[in-house]
């Protein structure tokens, strides 16, 4: 049986007013209790209330904001009811005339775009607390009369972790609004919902109120419990009671409050208090202008305007403060990107690591586009522009006092790095010597001697440029990993791994390369790349962002095997973005061939004339790095040949998740001749961990549930299931169905991010069972392939941007927004 | 007899002879609640009281629904026996401010309903025309006060002719000015639409300035107005009046004095005509509707959790609250707690509590329809006089039958003013005039045109005024 589930939410958030909302005391949080009370918020006899103009003000703004329906004229009404904490045992609120009616709110959650309608909007006063203690109730009054604004959600919503999401826009357009600052565990942000469950096309059933939803992620599995729960006696043929349940979060259960037959009668009747309140031209106009930008458009134009990319976008326009930051540091001078690059990176570690707020920092956004335009002209370099930021933080002075009393500033003469090089070069006239025949291996320490030379001062890309025109040559590091391409045919024709010493040989002496090429190469194992693992990874990973980190290389050439090239080549798009030129190639013939030889020229040549980033060449071909798969189509040479699945959907990311790395870095060592990169043991360690928690599998025609349930028990929280075309499977009542697998990892934590069998875009909008599927909680991966979302998910638990990744929600966040 | 001089009441409190004499006096009537002649009341907001002007240094009683800040706040009733109000309400600072001195609070019936001050835990006051009859109510303390000669001035509340009729049975003038002239902040709320805070005197010019004093805007209470300037007020001419004819149902007492009424007004040379009301029929109803609604919910914030009386123990905040009504509360606002809930409950609120405010829309405007016709409406106060105490000669529910004059104003939210209309038999008949909004000085200007004919007499016994009596060489 196929069911539909209906949410609606019903949210209350106080509204940040100086005053409460009928009287002039403090609306304060956290205060001595019953100090902010006065006659009219603790209802004493005789006492009126009067209106403050500023909460209908603010709400105005809100139901603005969510493109309501404004009412000319609102009025309130008193709510019956009885309750120790509510002084008057009677609410101010709004019933037959709200302010705001009939908006909406558009979502986009696990790419399925939906608008959720508002009902309606109205202003309130809320109530005092009680607290029990012991043999005593004790009262405070001092949230007496704070006002609180009250919205209401058509039941467009269908899934606990959906709720969750429009909770935390609704939550971020309020902080936007600056109308609420969205605390639920202080309260300013209280959600209860109501939640019904039918079987498909049979319209709402019957309702039942969910309340003590103290958190976003309390709302989520409130929800998801409620709709199971639901969904449970519906399927056994039973009947829901209306009612009114509790979350009781210690024990992740709902229990029956009350049954609808002893529920309120509130006795609504109009306020003969207050008059009704009229909106004029002035307060309309006053609406408007303390409208903002909201995040979703900023967030476009933050991609359009500064050319971020959406993850970056969306991070900075997360909360107003940041963005604010952004564009005061790029009006300052800060390069867009850079800002974008610095802000999500290092500040935010420090951040982190300080447990403190950007806005009220010692680092302003003049601070901070100082300190990037120091870096960008070549005042200070990368290590010490992270120092710097540091000192920022610690010493609260500009970063260009701090450059200048700790003589941190770069030596960016290329005269005086001139004279330096040219007396290294002079004193080490052996290495030069052995340069200058082929042999590229003392370059790495020729740079070191001129660091060292300078105390780590010198611009390492400057070393490298003059050194390479003093040498009148270029430098590419080739790295062995593994494949047919240096590998050799054994006498009973198996292929071998070898070496890749007769390739760079024949490189050395190939006439259609510069002649001012120096290969540096570096074998990281012999073997075939079918049998690459996570160890092997970490070795090219601490290789290539050690040469990232020094900058000694024009570009780095990798040369592996077809087999596992479409990972390995995703899994350092994802890591190093843009960072340096880095091509990867294969060969489909073993050893030194010709058509080997011409994949490595090819590589070479790319390497030293394209932009940073990752690409793959093959032959005379050149690929990006993400969504290739590698065919062998008959007829043809029978050689094979890459392909890129979904080409136009295929990103191409500027900003590696390594800038982001989180966790304990190398050893600290100023004289810059040692890269500041975590050592390769730990990253082998992380990577083998985060392998052994996803499984990648393809569901198929009588695929067992079970076999999902026992790999989820055996420690599985990540799955890459591969589905049929657009993202469907089987979801029917079978033994085999997946629902059950669904379900079971819900309960326990388990992400499935999903991907397509065939070159599609997976996105769950067509098909019944996709939106199964999406009920079910899986997350579609839209155009990525298996292989590209799988070594992506490795980069996001390598380098710890999600954390130490038990938190599937930042996991799945940031790999939605790729 | 002679009038008291304003000029004597403003100095008797400088006289430490006043307030025996005013307990003495009250031992017999019982009109106040509470009496403190000492208490130099501190303004609120550090001003000083007006030294000067017509009302400076003048006592002033105050009706115990109406805050005064140091003094009890008792409503007549056991839940709030003990309670003191922290504050002032606006009508009594703004007196303050003009430099009046409150002296006391007077005796009402538990949150100004009933018609008798008979319903009150300081038990019934006497009307000092015949201690063996009621004073009227709910504002029944303040109008004994005043006729007894006691205070030259006294507030109380009208809801639906708690001002009013109180003023009638004791010989008076009772003010109930147009809804949100003076503001209701510090009035413990009964029927938050319908009632205002009124003036009771025998002295037209105090209350005519005590009624400037007092009136206009105030932030406390947004339901409050200012008054329009002189130019846009209605005019105080008394030329077209009409009189309510038809079947009244008047004891002997006062259809004698209303019928004496009409041939003074028409001997002023007023056009006199009488008209009947269709919607009179339907006034009682709609109105007890109404007021009891509203009384459902204003009476809610008093449960013994933060003022007022409670049991020593309870089980658990819900049985505090329970037993603190069930003991605090007298029965007749029980009766009208559990009316008003009754008439609002969801479901039957079109039968009831809107189809109230239909008949309260249907009253407006017929009386706009006088007014647009008429200077004013003279109608009796109430149909008898001064009744006995108890229930002999009037039941509880005859005597709410009885509001049928009075409580047309409040649901019109226009002014009226119960004026003397002579003394027949030995007891006072009180004959009102309604004007159309912010008419108060039309209102005025036709008692002076009445006391012409019928000044307000002083009851027996209560022929000199305290202020007489106590400062030297005042009697004459």
């Amino acid at each position: 049986m196929s069911y539909r589930s209906f949410v609606g939410l019903e949210i209350h958030i106080q509204l940040a007013t100086r005053t409460k909302v009928f009287c002039g005391c403090r609306a304060a949080f956290g205060d001595e209790p019953n100090t902010n009370i006065c006659p009219v918020c603790a209802g004493y006899p005789g006492a009126l209330p009067a209106l403050n103009e500023d909460a209908m003000l603010k709400s105005y703004v809100v139901a603005r904001a969510l493109n309501c329906r404004l009412s000319p004229v609102c009025e309130f009404e008193r709510k019956n009811y009885f309750y120790p904490d509510l002084p008057k045992n009677y609410q101010i609120s709004q019933f037959a005339a709200p302010l705001g009616r009939d908006g909406y709110l558009d979502l986009e959650f696990r790419r399925r775009r939906k608008r959720v309608r508002i009902r309606e909007c109205h202003l309130e006063e809320d109530a005092g607390k009680m607290i029990h203690a012991g043999d005593q109730s004790l009262l405070d009054f001092n949230r007496a009369g704070t006002p609180l604004l009250e919205i209401v959600t058509e039941p467009d919503l269908e899934i606990g972790e959906e709720a969750e999401h429009l909770l935390q826009e609704f939550r971020r357009l309020v902080r936007y609004l600056g109308v609420c600052d969205g605390n639920m565990e202080e309260g300013s942000l209280r959600c209860d919902a109501n939640v019904s469950v039918n079987e498909e096309r049979a319209g709402l059933g019957t309702k039942v109120e969910i309340k003590n939803m103290n958190s976003f992620r309390f709302v989520r599995k409130a929800l998801d419990y409620e709709i199971d729960r639901q969904q449970d006696i519906l399927g056994r043929g039973g009947t829901i009671v209306q009612e009114t349940r509790l979350w009781n979060e210690n024990r992740d259960v709902s229990e029956s409050m009350r049954v609808k037959e002893s529920s309120n009668d509130y006795r609504y009747f109009p306020e003969p208090d207050l008059p009704p309140f009229q909106t004029d031209d002035a307060f309309l106009a006053a609406v408007e202008s303390s409208l903002v930008e909201l995040p979703p458009e900023r967030t476009a134009r933050f991609v359009s305007q500064y050319e971020l990319q959406p993850a970056q976008a969306s991070f900075l326009c997360d909360e107003r403060g940041s963005a604010d930051f952004f564009e005061a540091a790029v009006a300052a001078g800060a390069q867009p990107s850079d800002a974008a690059v610095w802000l999500m990176g290092d500040v935010q570690k420090l951040l982190n690591r300080s447990g403190t707020q950007l806005t009220g920092s010692p680092l302003t956004p003049e601070r901070l586009a100082e300190l990037l335009v120091l870096l960008a002209t070549g005042r200070i370099h990368g290590k010490l522009a992270k120092q710097t930021l540091e000192a920022v933080f610690t010493d609260d002075m500009d970063p260009r006092q701090i450059i200048a009393e700790r003589g941190w500033e770069q030596i960016t003469d290329p005269a005086a790095i001139g004279k330096i090089v040219d007396a290294v070069l002079t004193e080490q006239h052996e290495a030069v010597a052995q340069i200058r025949s082929g042999d590229s291996r003392p370059h790495g320490y020729l740079v070191g001697q001129v660091m060292r030379a300078t105390s780590g001062r010198a611009d390492p890309r400057l070393v490298q440029r003059v050194l390479e025109e003093r040498l009148a040559l270029q430098f590419i590091q080739v790295l062995g990993f593994g494949g047919a391409i240096s590998g050799s045919r054994r006498e009973d024709g198996v292929v071998v791994p070898g070496s890749l010493e007769s390739l760079i040989r024949s490189l050395r002496g190939d006439p259609a390369l510069p002649a001012d090429i120096r290969y540096d190469e570096l074998d990281l194992g012999g073997f075939l790349s079918e049998e690459v693992s996570p160890r092997d990874w970490a070795l090219l990973i601490h290789a290539i962002a050690r040469h990232a980190a020094t900058g000694d290389t024009s570009g780095i050439v990798i040369a592996t095997g077809t087999d596992t090239l479409s990972y390995t080549a995703a899994l350092l798009s994802w890591l190093f973005g843009a960072s340096l030129p880095i091509v990867l190639t294969a060969s489909a013939t073993t050893g030194d061939t010709a058509e080997s030889r011409e994949s490595l020229r090819h590589a070479v040549q790319t390497a030293v004339s394209s932009a940073p980033g990752v690409s793959v060449v093959f032959g005379a071909e050149r690929y990006p790095a993400v969504n290739l798969k590698f065919e062998r189509v008959p007829g043809e040479s029978g050689e094979g040949a890459f392909r890129t699945w979904n080409r136009h959907g295929v990103p191409e990311p500027r900003v590696g998740l390594w800038t982001s790395f989180q966790g304990s870095s190398g050893t600290q060592d100023l004289s810059g001749s040692a890269p500041d990169i975590p050592d390769a043991q730990m990253l082998a360690g992380r990577l083998e961990d985060a392998a052994r928690r996803i499984f990648v599998t393809k569901v198929f025609p009588g695929m067992s549930a079970q076999a999902l349930v026992a790999l989820i028990d055996a420690g599985v929280r990540y799955f890459v299931l591969e589905l049929y075309d657009t993202g469907t499977a089987s979801v029917r009542e079978t033994p085999f169905s997946l629902r059950h697998a669904l379900e079971y990892g819900h309960r326990h934590d388990v992400t499935f991010f999903c991907t397509s069998q065939q070159e599609a875009d997976v996105d769950f909008s067509t098909y019944v069972t996709s939106h199964d599927l999406w009920r079910g909680g899986a997350i579609p991966m839209g155009t990525l392939t298996t292989e590209s979302v799988y070594t992506r998910l490795l980069a996001v638990l390598l380098t710890g941007v999600a954390g130490d990744g038990s938190d599937p929600d930042a996991v799945a966040h940031i790999m939605e927004s790729g | 007899m002679r009038a008291s001089s304003p000029e004597r009441w403003q100095q008797v409190l400088a006289n430490s002879a006043y307030a025996d004499a005013l307990r003495s006096r009250d031992s017999s009537i019982n009109a106040f609640l509470e009496i403190d002649t000492d208490r130099r009341h501190s303004h609120g907001d550090g001003t000083s009281p007006a030294a000067a002007g017509p009302l400076a240094a003048l006592p002033l009683a105050v009706k115990d629904n109406i805050a005064v800040r140091g003094f009890g706040l008792t409503c007549g009733s056991r839940i709030l026996a003990n309670h003191i109000s922290p504050y002032d309400a606006t009508v009594v600072a703004r007196l303050v401010a003009a430099g009046m001195v409150p002296v006391g609070k007077t005796n009402l019936d538990e949150f100004g309903m009933g018609s008798a001050t008979e319903h009150s835990i300081a038990g019934p006051t006497n009307n000092p025309w015949d201690a063996d009859r009621v004073a009227g109510g709910s504002s029944g303390g303040s109008a004994a006060a005043v006729a007894a000669g006691m205070v030259p001035l006294a507030l109380g509340t009208d809801t639906g002719g708690s001002v009013r009729q109180p003023a009638a049975f004791c010989g008076i003038y009772g003010l109930k000015p147009t809804y949100g002239t003076l503001s209701r902040y510090g009035l413990v709320a009964y029927a938050s639409s319908l009632e205002v805070a009124g003036l009771l005197s025998r002295d037209l010019a105090i209350l005519r300035a005590a009624y400037e004093a007092a009136s206009g805007a105030d932030v406390m209470d947004q339901t409050s107005v200012s008054l329009p300037d002189a130019a846009s007020r209605p005019s105080d001419e008394v030329r077209r009046v009409a009189f309510l004819g038809g079947e009244l149902g008047l004891d002997q007492r006062t259809a004698a004095a209303y019928r004496r009424m009409r041939d003074v007004v028409a001997a002023t040379g007023a056009a006199v005509e009488d008209i009947e009301l269709v919607t009179a029929e339907a006034v009682v109803p709609a109105y007890y509707t109404i007021a009891a609604a509203e009384a459902s919910a204003n009476l809610a914030r008093f449960n013994g959790v933060r003022y007022g009386e409670r049991p020593v123990f309870a089980e658990n905040p819900e049985a505090l609250v329970r037993q603190a009504r069930t003991e605090g509360f007298g029965d007749e606002v029980k009766l009208r707690i559990l009316l008003g809930t009754y008439v609002l409950r969801s479901g039957f609120q079109e039968q009831y509590y809107q189809r109230a405010q239909r008949v309260r829309t249907a009253i407006r405007r017929e009386l706009a329809s006088v007014f647009a016709r008429h200077d004013l409406l003279v109608l009796p106060v109430y149909p008898t006089a001064a009744f006995r105490h108890g229930e002999a000669e009037l039941t509880a529910f005859q005597q709410k039958l009885a509001d049928r004059f009075t409580t047309l104003a409040n649901l019109a939210a226009l002014p009226a003013l119960s004026v003397p209309g002579g003394v027949c038999d030995g007891l006072p008949v009180g004959i009102q005039a309604i004007g159309p909004a912010f008419s108060e000085a039309r209102l005025m200007r036709f008692a002076e045109l009445a006391a012409a004919e019928l000044p307000p007499q002083r009851p027996p016994g209560y022929e000199i005024e305290l202020c007489d009596e106590v400062i030297p060489g005042g009697r004459t």
